[in-house]
């Protein structure tokens, strides 16, 4: 502390200017900047350290259960029709809370400090910042799926190998899972950075993703109306159940079609963006 | 060169500021003076397109500041110094403002060296002392090179030697043909700083020219009033030839009119007084304290 308080040796105002020919904002610089952002926070790498643990931690377990599935003589024969890759990826939707947070601390980190401010005096257009913004989480949400695949992969080897489930790298099922896991996070990353640039404040952002992702299609699934079921179906967690089995499961409940869940989840990332970037040029920063 | 026209912002049903019409010349250093409340920092949100007028426009260099090609170099503020992420370093902070205007690392650098900041480039910013944090805000608003400098209270929480090292550097900045606007709320900080003065007062001007025109104006013949509704009974005193200088919310010091004057206006308007007293030149003194 005492080298920030000590009195640094003052310099007389120098000008060296930066040349003007190119200093101006660009997408490319914008992206830039974000990249800057989110790499130099310590919360980004928790965010996504926790996302790959609870993935693969989860896929662990759901792994290690396969055997108290097959000593019940009722569900052994479900175990037939499972996907290996269905057993990695059963700990997804905890990994979306995980990058939810992440997504919305990308915004509400800035309106909480401040550095909104210094953000949009920099691109006073605003849309851009929150453009740059969806690009980084989209890599990032990419980067921590595919780490998290490929952990999972390797701690449920041993117990999958035993029921001959290990999926086949050369099996499309496996690719169509991995790919519907990779959408529906980027899906519920994108949708919290859209609710909190609307909301500006994590508590009530992450709630929000909290009570939609997780929390809505539990408690309703108990509520054995029709149109209760319809509505929990369009729910971003039953929306990408299809896209995250190889087919063999998709005939148990109310399930949409791979087609629509795309559709659904689609929705999810992009109106509540396109909502915020609307209002974010009216209200004040 | 900042212009203002009409500007007025409310909160819900808080009025802020209140019609502000007022030009900040290039090649001076004009200083912003009011009480806490008063309607500076509103006002200097406003002039960076971060706050949207509820009406009226403000134009810098010629046009809103949102329509620039590359606002960093027109305009270099600093708002809030505490407003920066704390997990983030000095350096990194200044990084991403640099990046979105394809600034230079090693400008990043230079403006680090200029305001003293390189021991604590690398360090969390949570850590920074005020001072600290003001050479931050200093630094981020001279990155781009800008023609015009907003800077809000920057000396606030600045050792002796740090307020001396902003004085010389606004009025090298202002002498280089800038355009230099910073407020403070103490008369004796901006007397030593600015050339040229805009007193706020409950979001109405009350005062414009130049340091010491304020000051004479205040000192001879000054009327002190207090009022609750001081702001209504600025507005209403305005005239050719009066000054108001408001040193708190309930308090205005007229020149240029008479304490009968003063009375009669608050009485037509309604307006309660606590104290309506004429004041000799030795008002002068307490002013600039
Ligand atoms: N975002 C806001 N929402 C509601 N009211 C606000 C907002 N910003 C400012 N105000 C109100 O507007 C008035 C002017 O505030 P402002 O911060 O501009 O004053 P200031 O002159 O900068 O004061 P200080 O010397 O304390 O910094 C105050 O009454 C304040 O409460
Ligand atoms: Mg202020």
């Amino acid at each position: 502390m005492s080298t920030l308080t000590d009195n640094p040796p003052m310099t007389a105002h120098a000008t060296n200017p930066p040349a003007a020919a190119q200093v101006h904002p660009t997408f490319p610089g914008i992206l830039r900047g974000e990249w800057i952002k989110v790499l130099s926070l310590r919360s980004t790498w928790w965010a996504l350290a926790s996302t790959a643990a609870v993935i693969t931690l989860v896929a662990l377990a759901s792994a290690m259960s396969l055997s108290a599935t097959t000593d019940d003589p009722a569900l052994a024969q479900g175990i037939e029709q499972m996907h290996g890759a269905e057993v990695i990826a059963g700990g997804f939707h905890f990994g979306m809370l995980t990058i939810a947070v992440l997504g919305a601390l990308l915004i509400t980190g800035e309106y909480a400090t401040g550095t909104i401010r210094s953000t949009f005096a920099a691109v006073p257009s605003r849309t851009p910042v929150l453009g740059a913004k969806a690009l980084v989480l989209i890599v990032l949400t990419a980067a921590v799926t595919l780490v998290s695949a490929t952990l999972s992969y390797l701690v449920t080897m041993l117990q999958l190998s035993q029921y001959d489930l290990v999926p086949a790298l050369d099996d499309p099922g496996t690719w169509r899972v991995l790919g519907g896991t990779l959408y529906s996070l980027i899906a519920a990353a994108l949708f919290s950075l859209g609710i909190a640039t609307l909301l500006r404040s994590t508590a009530a952002s992450v709630t929000v993703a909290l009570t939609v992702l997780l929390l809505l299609p539990g408690t309703l699934s108990f509520i054995r109306l029709d149109w209760v079921e319809t509505i929990v179906s369009y729910l971003p967690l039953p929306a990408s159940s299809a896209l995250l089995t190889t087919g063999a499961a998709e005939t148990q409940g109310v399930y949409l079609s791979t087609q629509a869940s795309l559709i659904v989840l689609a929705a999810y990332a992009v109106v509540p963006l396109a909502a915020a970037a609307i209002t974010l040029h009216r209200r004040d920063a | 060169m900042i212009e203002a026209h009409e500007l007025t912002k409310r909160y819900g049903d808080k009025t802020a500021v209140h019609t502000l019409s007022f030009t900040i010349a290039p090649g001076t250093v004009t200083g912003f003076l009011g009480p806490n409340g008063a309607g500076k920092s509103t006002t200097m949100r406003l002039i960076m397109g971060l706050d949207r007028p509820t009406s009226g426009t403000v134009l810098v260099n010629g046009k809103p500041y949102g329509q620039h090609r590359s606002p960093l170099r027109e305009v270099g503020a600093l708002l809030d110094a505490k407003a920066v992420h704390p997990g983030r370093s000095a350096r990194s902070h200044l990084r991403t403002m640099a990046a979105t205007h394809h600034i230079k690392a090693s400008r990043v650098s230079e403006v680090i060296e200029m305001t003293g900041l390189a021991g604590a480039a690398t360090k969390r910013v949570g850590g920074f002392s005020l001072g600290m944090s003001q050479r931050l805000g200093i630094a981020a608003a001279l990155l781009g090179d800008p023609r015009t400098l907003i800077l809000d209270e920057p000396v606030n929480g600045l050792d002796p030697e740090g307020v001396q090292w902003v004085r010389q550097l606004v009025r090298d900045l202002a002498a280089e043909g800038r355009t230099v606007f910073l407020s403070s709320h103490l008369m004796s900080e901006m007397s030593q700083t600015a050339d040229q003065l805009l007193v706020i007062g409950r979001g109405h001007i009350i005062a414009t020219g130049s340091v010491q025109q304020v000051i004479d104006s205040v000192a001879s013949g000054a009327v002190r009033v207090r009022s609750p509704r001081a702001d209504e009974l600025a507005a209403a005193l305005t005239a050719d030839g009066v000054t108001i200088t408001s040193p708190d919310a309930s308090m205005l010091e007229v020149s240029g009119t008479t304490a009968e004057h003063v009375g009669q206006v608050a009485f037509r308007n309604g307006l309660p007084l606590y104290e309506l007293s004429p004041r000799g030149a030795s008002s002068k003194r307490r002013t600039c304290s």
